[in-house]
């Protein structure tokens, strides 16, 4: 039988009994709707948890020991690194450095004066870790290490002290022009900004941090960081007798900065300790950042890292909540297949009484020259059209019910952190896979009849009154 | 002068049911009809007319015997092959007219169409099979819109729409008025003497038996009156 004329039948088939065919999808678009909802809403869950923890990296620290108030914790050090990056699971290791003394940031935002605690919330980070970010690695340099200091520069005359006013700023010590020193933030910081800061301060919201600095100008991005200064009081006298400003700017956020707090060039915080801190605080890491070549060899390294170096991984909390988005995706999905699945059989209990109601019609296409094989692809092509028909309708209904609880969720929910506008992530696969599974459901359900019609006796097909 | 038989009918058997409960239904018929016979088939309800017509079509299947019907031996012809030798060789007429109500009066001629590869003027010749049997203004109505008469006329056309070489009719006119099966039974006859298709008509109908050249007779399974297999040429158009 000629494909055209097989559908052309098919399609004729499929409309002549709406009944039928109603009865027969509201099940399937009832499944697959749950489907595209669900996989769509968990997608964006998934995406959210990610953006706050980025789960293919763990993170290395030192057990906390102390004695007496005395820390004894094992330090984390160059040979730490080493010793992991040996390790057959391990295809990066790259160490993290806090700012280990009292330091302050402040500036002016949108005409506010603004100070915040940096020592303690300040992380050391190599290049190599945001290097895959172009928006961000240009920029993400230190300055000093590659020697662009000068022209030498009078502080007294502020912004106007460097030719470089968006990029460079004059320090009062040597009185020289030197590079600010790149910040970056996590997204967490950003949107701790824009939920409780930008609110209570009457502070502008940020959303793409690129177009946002794009309308205000890298000036804006200024600010000051007083290190051997806090905000503290009562705080290590010996370090804030010494103390010195240096400039610095915020030039983008990403996923490999620091939660909470402020992100720079590794070199700026070994420096800055040593000048600080004292040599040992120099050498001596908070945590080194691991990126397994295979998620599941987690558990090996996890081992050898217990045993061997008697280190141990930061509580991933990402990973936790990993685990439960994960459980619950499968439990979702599970229900959506759950029904589509009583909707197949739903579709042969329907199919069956069809093809009985049907069997004289049978009878007269095998009649008029159509072979067994023709007959069950007609009865299949049935429900197939039902299964395509089902799963755009599905999709349709998901899409709709999402845009209502987008929609409650603006109106109802008052903002959190990484609220998102939508709770939906469509993502093109979710519609196909949808429209897949359904027709396929449909055609399995629709097998057995389809077989029952087309192994029919003819005659007997016929006989039927 | 010597005609190729287009049915040849050797012992053929077929029983319904198993075990105690079964009816032997055909007790090894034989039969040759040649080509451009009319043969009527008749006999009491349960005589196996029927089903002898079916196996002929290939509707159904014999249990015993040989069946060979224009030069396809079915006991070597497959299932897709025999659905060919239906769509393009052989035409059914049935007493219940068996049209498909959802389909117009020209859906239901040209579907052997549906079922054929490479169709051509699929419409046109729809309404030449429509205009055949006097229904060429009817070609968009709806079966349910028809009288019985009409509707086994558009049955024949159906029938004839791939100008097949065998048509067989199970009581053709049995749901018909005296009038309107008189009408029906001329057409076999012109459909007979001027197309020389073969024509194997299963009837009560005493009429039938004036203008066919052979009326076969059964009884319990078996052909009591008529021909068997091997009588002389009875003639007909060549």
């Amino acid at each position: 039988m000629p494909a055209r004329n097989l559908w052309q039948m098919v399609l004729g088939n499929a409309v002549r009994s709406p009944r039928h065919f109603v009865f027969s999808a509201i099940g399937v678009v009832i499944g697959i709707g749950a489907f595209v909802f669900f996989l769509a809403g968990v997608l964006k869950v998934q995406g959210v948890l990610y953006s706050i923890f980025p789960l293919e990296e763990v993170e290395v620290i030192a057990p906390h020991t102390s004695i007496a108030g005395k820390n004894l914790s094992q330090k984390l050090t160059q040979e730490t690194v080493d010793l992991i990056k040996t390790r057959p699971e391990v295809r990066e290791a790259l160490p993290r450095m806090t700012l280990q003394f009292p330091a302050v940031g402040f500036g002016k935002f949108e005409g506010q004066d603004i100070r915040f605690e940096v020592g303690g919330f300040t992380d050391g980070i190599p290049h190599s870790v945001v290097a895959d970010d172009p928006k961000i690695a240009d920029r993400f340099l230190d300055g000093d290490a590659e020697g662009k200091i000068g022209p030498a520069c009078e502080p007294e005359r502020g912004k106007d002290a460097c030719p470089d006013r968006a990029w460079q700023y004059c320090d009062k010590v040597d009185r020289m022009c030197h590079m600010r020193v790149p910040v970056i933030v996590s997204p967490t910081v950003l949107e701790l900004y824009n939920t409780q800061v930008a609110e209570s301060h009457g502070l502008p919201h940020i959303g793409a941090m690129e177009q946002f600095i794009a309308e205000r100008g890298r000036e804006r991005m200024h600010f000051t960081i007083g290190l051997g200064d806090t905000m503290v009081a009562g705080s290590n006298v010996a370090v804030s007798a010494k103390h010195r400003e240096v400039g610095a700017i915020l030039i983008g956020i990403s996923r490999k900065a620091k939660r909470v707090g402020l992100t720079v060039p590794l070199g700026y915080v070994e420096r800055w300790n040593r000048e600080f801190a004292g040599e040992d605080k120099a050498k001596q890491f908070s945590s080194i950042i691991v990126t397994l070549r295979d998620k599941d060899r987690l558990a090996t390294f996890t081992t050898w890292l217990q045993e061997e170096p008697k280190l141990k991984l930061e509580d991933s909390l990402g990973e936790q909540f990993g685990t439960v988005v994960f459980v619950i995706t499968i439990v979702l999905l599970a229900i959506s297949f759950v029904i589509v699945g009583i909707s197949a059989i739903n579709i042969a209990h329907n199919f069956f009484m069809q093809v009985t109601e049907r069997r004289r019609e049978i009878g007269v296409l095998r009649a008029v020259g159509a072979s067994q094989r023709d007959v069950l692809m007609i009865v299949l092509g049935e429900a197939a059209v039902i299964g395509l028909v089902s799963g755009v309708l599905g999709s349709a209904a998901a899409f709709l019910g999402s845009l209502l609880v987008d929609w409650a969720s603006a109106a109802l929910v008052p903002a959190f952190p990484f609220k998102p506008r939508s709770w939906f992530d469509f993502e093109w696969w979710i519609f196909a896979l949808a429209v897949g599974f359904s027709v396929l459901f449909c055609v399995v359900g629709g097998w057995l009849p389809a077989r029952k019609a087309a192994q029919m006796e003819p005659a007997a097909a016929l006989a039927q009154t | 002068m010597t005609r190729e038989p287009v049915i040849q009918l050797e012992q053929v058997r077929k029983s319904y049911g198993e075990g105690a409960g079964t009816t032997q239904v055909l007790r090894g018929v034989s039969l040759e009809v040649p080509r451009g016979e009319l043969i009527a088939l008749v006999g009491q309800s349960g005589s196996g007319k029927s089903t002898l017509l079916n196996i002929v079509g290939g509707l159904d299947k014999a249990d015993g015997g040989n069946v060979r019907v224009l030069g396809h031996d079915y006991r070597s012809t497959s299932e897709p092959e025999l659905a060919r030798l239906r769509n393009k060789k052989i035409g059914f007429v049935f007493q219940a007219f068996n049209l498909l109500d959802h389909l117009t009066c020209l859906g239901n001629v040209t579907l052997p169409a549906s079922f054929a590869a490479g169709a051509r003027d699929v419409v046109r010749r729809g309404q030449a099979a429509l205009g055949r049997v006097g229904l060429g203004d009817f070609a968009h109505r709806k079966p349910s819109e028809l009288s019985g008469g009409q509707k086994q006329r558009v049955a024949i056309a159906r029938a004839l729409f791939n100008e097949p070489e065998l048509l067989l009719c199970d009581e053709p006119t049995g749901n018909l008025d005296s009038a309107t099966g008189h009408e029906v039974i001329e057409f076999f006859r012109e459909l007979n003497e001027k197309d020389g298709v073969t024509l194997m008509i299963v009837t009560h109908e005493r009429r039938m038996s004036t203008i066919a050249r052979r009326v076969i007779t059964m009884r319990d399974g078996q052909i009591v009156e008529g021909d068997q297999a091997g009588d002389e040429d009875t003639g007909g158009p060549a």
